[in-house]
């Protein structure tokens, strides 16, 4: 017997929900669009542009100081790290010599600023999974104190503007070496605090354990990078892989989890903390006394003509300046590579399958800044 | 009819009716703004923040001011909301929870009503709310209310079963006061006011220590508190079901929300601590005044409020599916083998100590159970596509 | 102030001037193992640089792909530089992570015809990177899955503006930027 079962089936349809770029997790103006079976993601379809101002070509059309202050607006949670690659490939075009002393007070801001970004991660993801406000104060806490640091040295928040090609802008204050150790002293004790809140947390473990996976190969193949990458399993760390400024003179392992799921990217980012604070405290041993700028500097910098692409490990991951002189006291072509970007195409391949929810804390964990991926 | 009020006899029941019931709802709004401003402080302490501090001493007046605002915004509904259900909704979640309140026994004697059957009337009536929160989901017309809305309903009815078998498994064991005419002593009641008599030696916390945290548990959900906040969490849903409420509709909402929680920590301080009853049969003989029964329904209710509070400040959310199963598999067959061994007690009169042990023995089964779902997760389920095809074929 | 000065001076001195040793490179091996298409070496600041005609370069980029000398599993950046009157290069930023090495590809793209095969086939990382590259530069990749614009607005036509290159007007906020200086003096002045 034929039975005839299109009168009685329903017809189901998949539900379009769009999150963003108006939307408590989405972390700035990010915007997707899930395709939805019941909480199931079907299809993922994101949208970004809405912070794009240009920062290319502003550059372009700027000399290479002016260029600095740029780089503070496309990173603005780790902009130490990305005027450190900016600077770098000015003085990489004009090969300029750093001096040492300014090397290692470079890489002891940007480690500071490493601490400071991991934080507001940790402090965002933590409301991302749903503990409502006590992570996101914990992150804040620590990050407000090395924030005040920063001010003290280069007398702004968050657009420092305080490295110069060549060198530093100007001498840190006196008393820089033990406001560092106190500020470290603080975060040691933030993350201690995130540890007890968080790690160890069945729920958390729960929610984020297993979930937004993507394997070694597909990081590499998705060019992902940072802790995103590192939490997949690829010891890909520009200070190890390729050491700049003076990495190659202390001692740190490269800190990788081989499950390449949410969890792990909170942890890796979390030990990264410690692993920053060991290399301050390194750094401020070989701190010593000595120039911050080469003696001879030009105060109107024209490179010569010339290409590079640096890249150092900004807190998000790869941050690279691809700089094109062909003469002149402007670039002719400034390409920011960022790390946001190339980690946040991989997000449909995490979120797919997995639940709404988990669509939230897999975006929350790429750790997005979107004037970095918007540039 | 005629009854008795503040002393005077002889009240019509309506006029007595009426009087309770203002002098609650009077009374709930007062104390639910105070809610709002300890639940305030306290998620500020523990986050290492003062809290409200600018409006009134130590920032007392904040709840007032919002209250203001909230009454004084326009009351918006989107053109596409369906309206009837969209602006009947806050009422249906509004009045159950005050309805729940005419059983709550404050102090001894004082109460809106005492029913035989106060409990099932309880859990009754504070079931009607998931009603309210679907029509809000449906009728705002946001994709984000309706899934709000859909989950707040699965989640619900979900939790209403381990609630419902916690209170049983309390109410068919508690021990009533002996008839005096047969001498014999009788078990099993569901009123109330009995359950908290039965509690003046011993509180049923400790005979239950499992049915204590299933209902502790049950109840958070049904409050829709963290962990169980997933119809309205913020980073989610954007506040799911009241996503487009404002005004005076979202602050009935928010207002039964936390008469939600007073009304479950007073229920909880009479079937778990035993209410006005002090601990161990003190003053048993010689009740204190009602204001130290206040206080003292105040502080165990407090205890709960509390620990809401806490749980809410650090544990995150769970997943939709995780929460599901957490019910279904876990608290539902706990419950069951709670109620069995309850009515095993009853019929055999084994001795009260069993049930002690066994529910320490459930609560070492619950914490193992959750172990393990964390510690060794199952696979995830297969995507939903595959679905698609089995109804095709 | 306007960027004519530079512009011309980068005219003259176009031609790149090649080194003529690469030994402590990894030239030898790209240059084996591109042996079927026509490679030139450069040097940058820091990686090496070869060019490879736009024809060959889908082919010459999983070449150095699949290679066991090389392995270029890890596409760090791809974008475009605009010569103005001598064409368009595409620049393609490699790496190697089980041999830790970089190589920068480029390739120059006549201004008439801005076609270019998509490398979203050796990599899933240029999806994004080449939708900017297109939208900016107006470059076309073809047989791009996905190519429509990343950054641009979409509810605007900008399908003629290209904005990174170097035809583009960058006058508005020069315009501007002139006028509020220009009437900050002038208020100076009367003050």
């Amino acid at each position: 017997m034929v039975v005839d079962t299109s009168a009685t089936e329903f017809e189901t349809q998949d539900l379009l929900l769009n999150v963003g770029p108006q939307h408590p997790s989405t972390h700035g103006v990010f915007r997707m669009v899930l395709e939805i079976d019941g909480e199931l993601v079907k299809d993922l379809v994101p949208y970004i542009g809405y912070l794009h101002r240009g920062a290319e070509k502003l550059c372009e059309n700027n000399d290479f100081r002016q260029g600095i202050g740029y780089m503070d607006r496309t990173e603005y949670l780790a902009a130490h790290n990305a005027e450190l690659s900016y600077v770098m490939a000015v003085e990489a075009l004009a090969e300029i010599e750093v001096p040492e002393r300014a090397q290692w007070i470079r890489m002891i801001l940007c480690e500071l600023n490493r601490i400071s970004s991991h934080f507001m991660f940790l402090g965002a993801f933590g409301v991302d999974v749903g503990v409502f406000g006590t992570p996101f104060i914990y992150g804040w806490r620590e990050r407000e104190r090395i924030i005040d640091l920063f001010e003290e040295i280069s007398g702004d928040r968050m657009m420092f503007a305080y490295f110069r090609a060549g060198g530093l802008a100007w001498e840190v204050p006196l008393n820089f070496p033990e406001r560092v150790r106190e500020v470290l002293e603080s975060a040691r004790q933030g993350v201690k605090d995130f540890d007890g809140l968080l790690t160890q947390n069945e729920i958390f473990i729960a929610r984020t354990k297993n979930v937004g996976v993507i394997t070694a190969d597909d990081a590499i193949e998705m060019g992902m990078s940072g802790p995103t990458i590192r939490a997949s399993g690829v010891p890909l760390d520009l200070r190890k892989t390729e050491p700049y400024l003076q990495y190659d003179q202390i001692s740190f392992e490269t800190i990788t989890a081989d499950g390449g799921d949410v969890f792990d990217r909170y942890l890796v980012r979390l030990q990264e903390i410690s692993q920053s604070i060991d290399l301050i405290e390194q750094c401020l041993e070989r701190l010593e006394d000595g120039p911050i700028m080469p003696e001879k500097m030009p105060r109107m910098l024209r490179l010569p003509e010339g290409e590079v692409y640096i890249r150092t490990e900004a807190p998000r991951g790869e941050y690279g300046i691809y700089m094109v002189s062909k003469g002149g006291n402007k670039p002719h072509r400034l390409k920011v590579r960022s790390a946001c970007l190339s980690n946040l195409q991989a997000l449909k391949q995490m979120c797919v399958g997995q639940y709404v929810a988990d669509a939230i804390i897999v975006l929350g964990s790429i750790d997005i800044v979107l004037s970095e991926v918007d540039r | 009819m005629s009854t008795e009020i503040f002393g005077f006899d002889g009240v019509n029941v309506w006029v007595d009716g009426l009087v309770r019931v203002l002098l609650i709802v009077g009374f709930m709004t007062v104390v639910v703004m105070g809610l709002i401003y300890g639940e305030r402080k306290i998620l500020a302490r523990f986050q290492q923040r003062l809290g409200p501090t600018r409006t009134g001493p130590v920032g007392l007046l904040q709840s007032v001011a919002d209250a203001l605002k909230l009454v004084g915004k326009e009351d918006l509904r989107p053109r596409n909301a369906d309206a009837w259900t969209f602006e009947l909704a806050p009422y249906l979640v509004f009045v159950p929870v005050f309805l729940g309140f005419v059983i709550v026994p404050f102090v001894l004697d004082w109460q809106v009503r005492i029913l035989e059957l106060g409990l099932l009337y309880f859990v009754a009536v504070t079931g009607i709310n998931i009603v309210g929160w679907i029509m809000a989901g449906w009728g705002s017309d946001n994709r984000y209310a309706m899934i709000g809305g859909m989950r707040a309903a699965a989640q619900g009815i979900s939790y209403e079963l381990p609630l419902v078998l916690s209170l049983l498994a309390v109410a068919m064991v508690v021990e009533v006061p002996s008839d005096s005419a047969t001498g014999e002593s009788l078990r099993g009641s569901l009123n109330l006011n009995e359950i908290i008599a039965a509690q003046a030696e011993i509180p049923n916390l400790v005979w239950q220590p499992l049915v204590l945290i299933v209902f502790f548990i049950a109840a958070l959900a049904e409050l829709n508190r963290t962990p169980f906040d997933i119809p309205v969490g913020e980073s989610e849903v954007v506040g799911g079901p009241f996503v487009e409420y404002s005004g005076i509709r979202w602050s009935m909402f928010f207002l039964a929300e936390y008469a939600a929680l007073l009304i479950m920590s007073l229920i909880f301080a009479a079937v778990f601590l035993g209410g006005w009853a002090w601990p161990a049969g003190l003053f048993q003989d010689d009740p204190w005044p009602r204001w130290a029964q206040a206080l003292l329904v105040t502080g165990k209710a407090g205890l709960f409020i509390f620990m809401v509070f806490w749980v809410r400040a650090s544990v995150p959310r769970l997943r939709i599916d995780q929460l599901m199963s957490f019910t279904w598999k876990i608290l539902l067959p706990l419950m069951f083998a709670q109620v069995l061994i309850n009515g095993l007690v009853l019929v055999y009169d084994w001795p009260e100590i069993v049930l002690t042990v066994t529910g320490l023995v459930g609560v070492l089964v619950l914490v193992m159970a959750v172990d393990r779902a964390v510690r060794h997760p199952r696979p995830r389920p297969a995507p939903a596509t595959q679905l698609e095809g089995e109804a095709a074929s | 102030m306007s960027t004519d000065d530079n512009a011309a001076g980068t005219a003259e001195e176009a031609q790149v001037e090649v080194v003529d040793t690469f030994d402590d490179t990894i030239w030898d091996t790209v240059n084996r193992t591109l042996r079927a298409v026509d490679v030139r070496p450069e040097r940058s600041a820091l990686d090496l640089i070869i060019h490879i005609p736009h024809a060959d370069i889908i082919r010459g980029l999983r070449m150095l792909k699949q290679d066991a000398d090389l392995q270029f599993n890890y596409l760090r950046c791809l974008t475009a530089v605009d010569n103005e009157s001598e064409g368009i290069d595409v620049v393609y930023q490699l790496y190697s992570v089980p041999k830790n090495i970089n190589l920068t590809v480029k390739t120059t793209l006549p201004n008439e015809n801005k076609v270019i095969e998509t490398a979203t086939t050796v990599w899933k990382a240029a999806n994004w990177l080449e939708r900017e590259t297109a939208e900016m530069f107006g470059v076309s990749f073809s047989g791009h899955p996905d190519p429509r614009p990343l950054l641009m607005p979409e509810d605007i036509d900008m399908s003629d503006t290209y904005p990174l290159l170097k035809s583009h007007p960058f006058a508005e906020i020069d315009v501007l930027q002139g006028e509020i200086l220009g009437h900050d003096r002038d208020a100076e002045g009367e003050g």
